[in-house]
């Protein structure tokens, strides 16, 4: 018991009082979390380095020397560098980004639109997401990647493969982020709409003007954690023969049997991600504390 | 699965031509230099790892066990000359990538045209030679590189290959490409992206070379589509088996590969299965 | 301007709209009482062709608002509505919420509509938050600025639905005395409401809705000093007197 209740004085129970405090103040709180975090971690190193394999996995996966050769590559050695096919990833994934938000918007809007002229279209965009959001995205690479290209289509079969990896990354998101955008527009109150046409806008200036500024800003945190998604994928395009990252990576892998680079590779992909989740779990955040906000 | 592969193995009458021969040739276990400490994974048998698919000329029809291909032959002659008979090699499916992932290994070698290099051999022991092989382009017939007879000439070709391959290392290393070359998981995926003109040549072995020109990239009636304009000259690249590192194999596996030489089998055995090969004109 | 005749509205089997004839004058305030679920709001809404009546006819400046050749958007930007949940624009500032319309539906020159605004905002007491968002704002300004958005479309007829029984009482008073400044300079407005005193004193007619059927309109004086149907006379006699 902590002292304090003891000096109280008798007949006043202190009903609010945990019998048993394990953390007294949030000092107390905050030593409890570091040392458990500190010793988690310590156990993880510990099983690294006593594992009887312990010496070989490091090695094969940590090991300084083959990370910064497999990180700067040796063209005299057929070794691409690591950061110069993440380069090709953040592009992809920007290039992406912008087509995939592009293209999303057009499929929700006419997916949602009641005008009678575009049924044949509005019939169109929900096979399309029912369809893409269903195939896994390397089977779109591939047959984007090998297809287009096979059929001898003059111009469209004479792209590289950069192209046809976006094409493909472009057509599977589009999908995704369609719904995501189509859950933002039915989120937005019907009042809303009401109040829009009841000043006169015609349905196109309300969808721009009033639904989707709302939609968008109630889906930036699942639009985020797509890209997030997106960012990763990027990785896919080396089945197209694209050296990107891991493509890089796994080259460095087979020619010298290390996958230092492989560890390379995943800490570059942190490096993008993980202020993106970040901000992610900032904007949520901030989401529900509004919403709390108008419950009170 | 494997019953019923072994079955139709059985079924043809090549097979079993060829299994009849190395019977005879490999003759009864002598007794090799090394062998007295050698372990085996399973006892009384022979263990051998190697990728699924795996490719002709090294093997045939994706059937290790068939004794067909160089690498099939050549590993059950080994094993005839460890004292195996045909019937104790036990085949298993080790892609290329967990070949020399550390840990314990689940077979005695691994053989799947594994060149050797110093970096490599950091990792895992490999063999002495069982074929010393030299690297080819393959173009498409079509293409504007056909008839190109040097390695400057080939400088603006876009180039692709198998990931991680030697051919790779080739192709930065002597020809130098304006366009950085394209990995490919698979070398199918290469020959895929060769076909739909996306890259304009291949560096591979070779042998795999040969193969390709001749049966895998035709038309449907069996005429060849591309061509093999030439290989590098031989810079003493060379294939081995890999073994987990400090096997206690490797010598003996090494006495048996020197004992397979000196009796002429490797010989006879590449020329069964890899004598097109040396009509292939070096790139100057 | 406007003119009711005999309509009907259904909701499913639900009859909302007994037959309501009514007529309103240019400059003319009329006040529509009746009780929660009287078919007030429904009899706005369907002026504004927010809902299809299925029977009778609206006739505004002349024509009937039922011909299937009508561009209901258009007629809507001669017709403005007021809700009683503000329903402001949350993305907007003040200024966009009132010039939007204007804009995008009349497409006026923002400068000129931009002034025009600013001015609006002037005359509802808020000329200083027009960069500030909705929720900035009470409640009682958030329906001002509504209003403000109604009329910046400058419409020939304004309909309030009961503009002011989402309000705090205390933010009651500066919605209606907007109201009343808007009855002095001419504005025609149908005005559904439970303010009785602000009926008497700004209606120039006062019209009683019982379950869809309208069974009183007169001028307000009459109506609530010597009302003639008994219906009136029992609603007048339910509501608490006020001063």
């Amino acid at each position: 018991m902590a002292p304090s209740t003891q000096n109280s004085g008798p007949g006043a129970p202190h009903l609010f009082v945990a019998r048993h405090r394990r953390f007294g103040s949030s000092q107390h709180a905050r030593w409890a979390s570091i040392a458990s975090t500190i010793s988690v971690i310590g156990v993880l190193a510990f099983a690294l380095w006593m594992a009887p394999g312990g010496k070989a996995v490091r090695e094969f996966f940590l090991s300084p020397s083959h990370a910064w050769r497999a990180f700067i590559g040796d063209p005299s050695e057929g070794l691409s560098a690591i950061w110069r096919g993440f380069l090709t990833n953040i592009w992809m994934f920007i290039v992406c980004e912008i087509l995939v938000l592009i293209f999303g918007l057009l499929i929700a809007v006419v997916r949602m639109s009641s005008s009678p002229i575009l049924t044949p279209l509005r019939i169109l965009s929900t096979v399309y997401t029912d369809f893409f959001r269903g195939i896994p995205v390397i089977l779109v690479l591939f047959a984007v990647g090998y297809g287009m290209p096979g059929m001898d289509l003059g111009w469209i079969s004479q792209q590289s493969p950069a192209v046809y990896a976006c094409i493909a990354l472009t057509i599977t998101y589009s999908a995704y982020v369609a719904e995501v955008y189509r859950a933002g527009i039915n989120s937005v109150a019907t009042n809303q709409l009401v109040a829009a046409r009841a000043i006169g806008l015609r349905q196109g200036a309300t969808m721009r003007y009033v639904v989707l500024p709302q939609a968008i800003r109630n889906v930036i945190p699942p639009l985020l954690n797509d890209f997030i998604s997106l960012q990763k994928d990027t990785a896919l395009v080396s089945t197209l023969g694209i050296v990107d990252a891991t493509q890089a990576a796994h080259i460095y892998g087979s020619l010298n049997f290390n996958f230092a680079g492989y560890t390379v590779a995943s800490l570059l992909f942190l490096l993008l991600t993980i202020p993106m989740t970040r901000l992610t779990d900032r904007l949520i955040d901030r989401d529900r504390s509004k919403r709390l906000a108008f419950v009170s | 699965m494997r019953a019923l592969r072994l079955a139709l193995a059985g079924a043809l009458s090549a097979t079993a031509l060829t299994a009849a021969t190395l019977a005879t040739t490999a003759g009864a276990t002598t007794s090799l230099k090394g062998c007295n400490t050698a372990t085996y994974k399973t006892a009384g048998k022979l263990t051998v790892g190697t990728d699924n698919p795996v490719w002709e000329p090294w093997f045939s029809n994706n059937t290790p066990s068939n004794g067909e291909g160089y690498e099939s032959a050549f590993t059950y002659a080994l094993a005839r000359k460890l004292g195996f008979t045909n019937a104790k090699v036990q085949w298993t499916t080790v892609p290329f990538d967990a070949s020399y992932a550390p840990g314990v290994k689940s077979y005695d070698f691994d053989i799947n045209e594994i060149s050797y290099t110093p970096e490599r051999a950091k990792t895992v022991a490999f063999s002495n030679s069982y074929y010393d092989v030299q690297q080819s382009v393959v173009v498409l017939k079509t293409s504007k590189y056909a008839n190109v007879k040097t390695l400057a000439g080939l400088k603006n070709a876009k180039f692709g290959d198998q990931v991680g391959t030697t051919g790779m290392s080739y192709i930065t290393k002597y020809i130098k490409p304006k366009t950085a070359p394209r990995a490919y998981n698979t070398l199918d995926l290469a020959v895929a992206a060769l076909q739909s003109k996306q890259i304009d040549a291949i560096v591979v072995d070779t042998p795999t070379g040969n193969y390709m020109v001749n049966y895998q990239i035709t038309t449907e009636a069996g005429d060849p589509l591309a061509k093999q304009i030439g290989q590098f000259k031989s810079v003493g690249e060379h294939y081995g088996v890999t073994f987990q590192k400090n096997s206690k194999l490797v010598a003996c596996v090494n006495s048996a590969i020197a004992a397979l030489k000196a009796d002429g089998t490797l010989k006879r055995l590449a020329t069964q299965y890899l004598s097109d090969y040396t009509s292939v004109p070096l790139l100057k | 301007m406007i003119e009711l005749h005999n309509v009907h509205k259904q909701f499913d089997q639900r009859t909302v709209l007994h037959g309501v004839t009514l007529e309103l004058q240019a400059h003319e305030v009329v006040c529509l009482l009746g009780s929660s679920g009287s078919g007030k709001s429904t009899l706005l809404r369907c002026i504004n062709l927010l809902e299809r009546i299925e029977q009778g006819d609206i006739i505004f400046r002349g024509q009937s608002l039922l011909d299937e050749r009508i561009d209901v958007d258009l007629v809507r930007r001669h017709i403005g509505i007021v809700f009683q949940a503000f329903n402001l624009f949350p993305h907007l500032n003040v200024l966009d919420n009132i010039t939007l319309g204007p804009l995008r539906a009349l497409g006026r020159p923002r400068n000129e509509v931009e002034s025009e605004a600013r001015e609006l905002l002037g005359r509802i007491g808020l000329g200083t938050r027009s960069d500030d968002y909705p929720d900035q704002l009470s409640g009682g300004q958030q329906q001002r600025v509504a209003i403000a958005r109604a009329l910046a479309m400058q419409p020939d007829v304004l309909l309030l639905d009961e503009v002011t029984s989402a309000l705090d009482p205390t933010l009651v008073g500066e919605v209606l005395d907007l109201l009343s400044d808007l009855a002095i300079q001419g504005t025609t407005m149908l005005i559904a409401t439970h303010e009785m005193q602000f009926a008497r004193d700004v209606a120039h007619r006062v019209a009683l809705l019982d379950a869809g059927r309208l069974v009183e309109v007169a001028p307000a004086k009459q109506f609530f000093d010597n009302p003639s149907q008994p219906e009136t006379i029992d609603f007048l006699s339910r509501v608490p007197k006020t001063q």
